[in-house]
């Protein structure tokens, strides 16, 4: 501070024009985003329908909500879908990049292939996926060998999930495999070269060499993946709509229906805080334990 | 030498399962694109044929014309151009300005405005949705493009991916400019922002495309059809017409063209783009 004052006068103008730059990002954020975050906090303690002015509850919503078998059930939907769709994602991921990452010809090929999906919209994707798994669909029809009967996918409260798996594994894992190959092409040769000479098998070389080294990527990844699962609504929406029986209506998807069908601002925005708060949970345990590892 | 001839053998297969598991992979991959442009150009009695079909009777290319021209998928496939291409825009504007302020001036209060728009990189649309309708819905920006293009008008990754090139970005040149009587403005668009643009093209293509497929934030902003973007047109028009198959899978390639067409002629800023936007958050 002491040295800002000493700085001469022509210096302070620029550093206002300097200012003046960040103010139209600045504006925006304030407005649609801090305080949006605000108000939402704000509601959550109120009873609103945004026609009438919002009515006192404390905690109400919350409490309520902890009770509710219907949020209950939004929680294990997304927490399924969640460890569902990104456990084999982040694995399948691995694998291809470990492959990919091999001095072969064609590698780019298979790379702009597997990234595809993540590109595409997720409306697009799950109309597609959609008629795949629809009752006289392909994918009943390649199934029809190994099955008696067809599964009807999307109206099953057992399998609904999993086409939703699926699904979100198919559009994601080219994503995460570009990460992983980011960080398999950062490994020096000489460590895996070093260890070969020393003569390790390459199954050793991946669990000695390769997999801790990628630690960092793995925390990320995970991370990354645990807060997009838990933010999915768009696959759920198209897909099934939350069905059946809301076995596939995640937070977001709850979300949204309490506030624009049921408008119950408040207990929606109390949703909203509690899925803040886990996705905040799930960031900072990742900061801990990227710290705690030894690299 | 029949050592070594074992090894290159060895390495040869190695090669080969290397490959086979790849090639299963890009069946995989493959195969939802194929089936959807084989059912796009299919007759609606052909669609659910048992066994199926992979290549239609006829191609019956009119599928790609006939739901833009009678339904308003042409309109909103307008409206997604307006959207996109004004929020790019837009963003191109905000970000990099105040990248370069976070990143080359110093001024009361700076780190902590850098930081709360860090922040907001932690909280999803999801978790502001209420308070961002009801604030759209008092100005009146319900079914405008003002609603779906001001509310996205920067973003934190933005700021911070250019803020972080614009720090290698050596100060010298302000300086030398600033002595040469340039203002600030000048010196920002004529000097500066030319000397960032990789940063600039993995923006726009970053931007362009979450816009481009954006739903949610649509799916609340607009409730009439002729102002609907298009992912939320072939929503409507899935629940509407679905049992048009091929013209349902038509329409999805369509619309999946333009963002395709970027991907494969700038891939490599794309993929990188992509990848630094999570490392970095």
């Amino acid at each position: 501070m002491a040295v800002k004052a000493k700085r001469p006068l022509y210096k302070r103008k620029e550093s206002f024009a300097g200012f003046l730059f960040a103010v139209p990002a600045l504006v925006l954020f304030a407005m649609f985003a801090v305080y949006p975050i605000v108000r939402t906090v704000y509601i959550s303690f109120f009873d609103y329908n945004m026609l009438k002015p919002p009515v006192w509850k404390g905690i109400g919503n919350y409490t309520s909500l902890f009770t509710d078998p219907l949020f209950g059930q939004s929680v294990r939907a997304t927490i399924v879908y969640t460890l569902g769709t990104f456990v084999p994602t982040i694995i399948l991921a691995l694998t291809l990049a470990l492959l990919l990452n091999s001095q072969l010809k064609g590698i780019g090929f298979f790379r702009t292939l597997y990234f595809t999906p993540v590109v595409m919209s997720m409306v697009v994707v799950a109309i597609i996926w959609k008629l795949l798994f629809s009752f006289r669909g392909p994918i009943n029809q390649l199934l029809s060998p190994v099955m008696s009967q067809p599964i009807a996918w999307l109206s099953n409260t057992r399998y609904a999930p999993i086409a939703l798996s699926i699904m979100g594994i198919w559009k994601n894992v080219g994503y995460f495999t570009v990460i992983y190959l980011a960080g398999l092409q950062g490994i020096p040769r000489e460590f895996r070269e070093a260890a070969r000479v020393d003569g390790a098998s390459p199954w050793q070389l991946l669990r000695y060499i390769t997999l801790p080294l990628l630690r960092p990527i793995t925390v990320f990844v995970t991370t990354m993946a645990m807060i997009s699962g838990m933010q999915e609504f768009t696959a759920q929406y198209v897909m099934t709509g939350g069905g059946p029986n809301g076995a596939t209506r995640v937070i977001s998807l709850i979300v949204w229906e309490t506030a624009f069908v049921f408008m119950k601002m408040g207990r929606a925005a109390a949703m909203c805080v509690l899925l803040f708060l886990a996705l905040l949970i799930i960031t900072v345990l990742q900061k801990k334990w990227l710290l705690n590892s030894d690299y | 030498m029949a050592a070594r001839g074992q090894a290159a053998r060895r390495i040869k297969i190695s090669e080969l399962a290397t490959y086979a598991a790849l090639a299963i992979g890009a069946l995989a991959v493959a195969m939802p694109f194929l089936y959807a442009i084989s059912t796009s150009l299919k007759d609606p009695f052909e669609v659910f044929e048992i066994p199926m079909k992979w290549i239609p009777a006829v191609a019956h290319w009119e599928n790609y014309v006939k739901p833009f021209k009678t339904m308003g998928l042409a309109r909103n496939f307008l409206n997604s151009v307006i959207v996109a291409v004004s929020v790019t825009t837009l963003n191109v504007f905000t970000c990099s300005m105040a990248g370069y302020s976070f990143a080359k001036f110093r001024y009361w209060g700076r780190d902590f405005f850098f930081l709360a728009v860090l922040a907001t990189l932690m909280v999803p649309l999801q978790v502001i949705l209420v308070p961002l309708f009801e604030l759209v819905k008092r100005f009146g920006w319900i079914n405008t493009y003002r609603g779906l293009i001001i509310p996205a008008g920067t973003s934190a990754f933005g700021v911070f991916l250019m803020r972080q090139y614009f720090l290698t970005v050596p100060s010298e040149l302000m300086e030398a400019a600033r002595i040469d009587g340039c203002s600030e403005t000048g010196i920002f668009f004529r000097i500066m922002l030319p000397l960032v643009k990789p940063a600039l093209s993995t923006l726009v293509i970053f931007i362009f495309m979450n816009n481009w497929n954006s739903f949610l934030w649509p799916l609340l902003a607009v409730t009439r059809e002729e102002m609907m973007t298009l992912p939320l047109g072939i929503a409507s028009f899935e629940s509407t017409y679905s049992t048009n198959y091929p013209q349902l899978m038509a329409v999805s390639m369509a619309s999946t063209l333009p963002v395709l067409i970027v991907f494969f002629t700038m891939q490599r800023q794309f993929i990188e783009g992509m990848a630094l936007s999570g490392m970095k958050s």
